[in-house]
């Protein structure tokens, strides 16, 4: 019961400042662009997308679902990265608007459906994978991060709903052998279940996201894409691994 | 007259493809391995697989349709030797009608 009332209040909370947060950060931005270059102005409105995801993720669902954001890298450098993402719900998406960098997402068909949060997503520049061959993806992504724009992945390309991890898809490090782009492995736990694979229904728990150091390009330049992303799972798999044992 | 190869060379050739090209340990390499579930590989990984095997055995199959239902490591040693059955036929062919 206490978990149908949560949820109620959540969503409820949810919609209105939405209401709220979507048409206020849009005419902000929309001011700015009047006296900013269009570089700036994008910029501005990828920071404003990820202020709305950190308020829905952080603070409307304080105290029931608590997050713990930690940077492994004493001293983070400025960018652009390639972060690397296991992916367990439909949650994660938001959990990286902790990520203090100018970012787009790369995502599959279904998010660019969704009403009004789809569009901003298409506006921002976010990659529908699925949409756009290989060649075309590889570009766009090369370009985003020479100017400066990280990038956000889950190469799993789905949620796995559980403990689990699921094989990694190469596309991305196709790109950042390419784009010459360090890879910053991020590794989330604890929302298996916010909401569980199929249902919106948020439950109260604790998730944590681990930040660990960036992979220089010299680092990887010589491995083959294949090689690249199983590294790359490898290092979120052990972390993850000891993320969940922690909890 | 080229030399026929026997399937375990097929299988042999096709395992060091695989070592070669992706640095799969050759423990992991068992025909019921699903090679995407499995051993991990994507659509581009596909792509360089091909590539590979063309190289390594002399075939062209980039436009062969039955690749789409490769799904394990033994359905990639039977196509090859599949495969290399159909070249070796139709070089028996021509060579009949040379002569």
């Amino acid at each position: 019961m206490k978990l149908i009332f949560f949820n109620i209040v959540f969503y409820f909370v949810f919609c209105l400042y939405s209401v709220v947060a979507i048409p206020v950060l849009t005419l902000l931005v929309a001011c700015f662009s009047l006296v900013m270059s269009h570089r700036n102005t994008m910029k501005w409105f990828r920071r404003a997308i990820s202020w709305y995801g950190m308020v829905a993720i952080k603070v409307l669902p304080f105290p029931l679902i608590r997050i713990y954001y930690k940077d492994y890298e004493k001293k983070s450098g400025y960018g652009p990265y390639i972060f690397v993402c296991n992916h367990r719900a439909a949650t994660d998406p938001f959990l990286m608007a902790c990520l203090p960098y100018e970012c787009i997402q790369v995502v599959n068909i279904w998010p660019f459906r969704l009403p009004v949060l789809g569009i901003y997503a298409r506006w921002a520049g976010y990659l529908s994978i699925n949409e756009m061959p290989f060649k075309q993806f590889s570009k766009q992504a090369v370009k985003l991060l020479r100017q400066g724009v990280s990038i956000i992945v889950f190469p799993e390309g789905t949620r796995s709903g559980d403990k689990s991890m699921g094989q990694f898809h190469g596309s991305i490090f196709r790109v950042a052998i390419e784009a010459k782009c360090p890879i910053v492995p991020v590794c989330i736990s604890g929302n298996e279940n916010i909401p569980p694979r199929g249902s919106f229904l948020l439950r109260p728990g604790k998730i944590k996201i681990h930040k660990l150091p960036a992979i220089k390009w010299e680092r990887f330049k010589d491995l083959k894409p294949f090689k690249l992303k199983n590294m790359v799972r490898n290092i979120i798999s052990e972390e993850v691994a000891v993320m969940d044992r922690k909890e | 007259m080229k030399q026929e190869i026997t399937e375990k060379k097929i299988i042999a050739m096709t395992n060091q493809v695989f070592e070669e090209s992706f640095e799969i340990e050759t423990e992991r390499l068992q025909p019921k391995m699903n090679i995407f579930e499995d051993l991990g590989l994507d659509s581009l990984d596909i792509v360089d697989l091909i590539v590979a095997i063309q190289q390594k055995f002399d075939v062209k199959i980039r436009n062969d349709e039955r690749v789409r239902d490769i799904r394990t490591l033994e359905d990639v040693y039977r196509f090859i030797i599949i495969l290399k059955k159909e070249v070796a036929l139709s070089e028996t062919k021509r060579e009949q009608q040379k002569v």
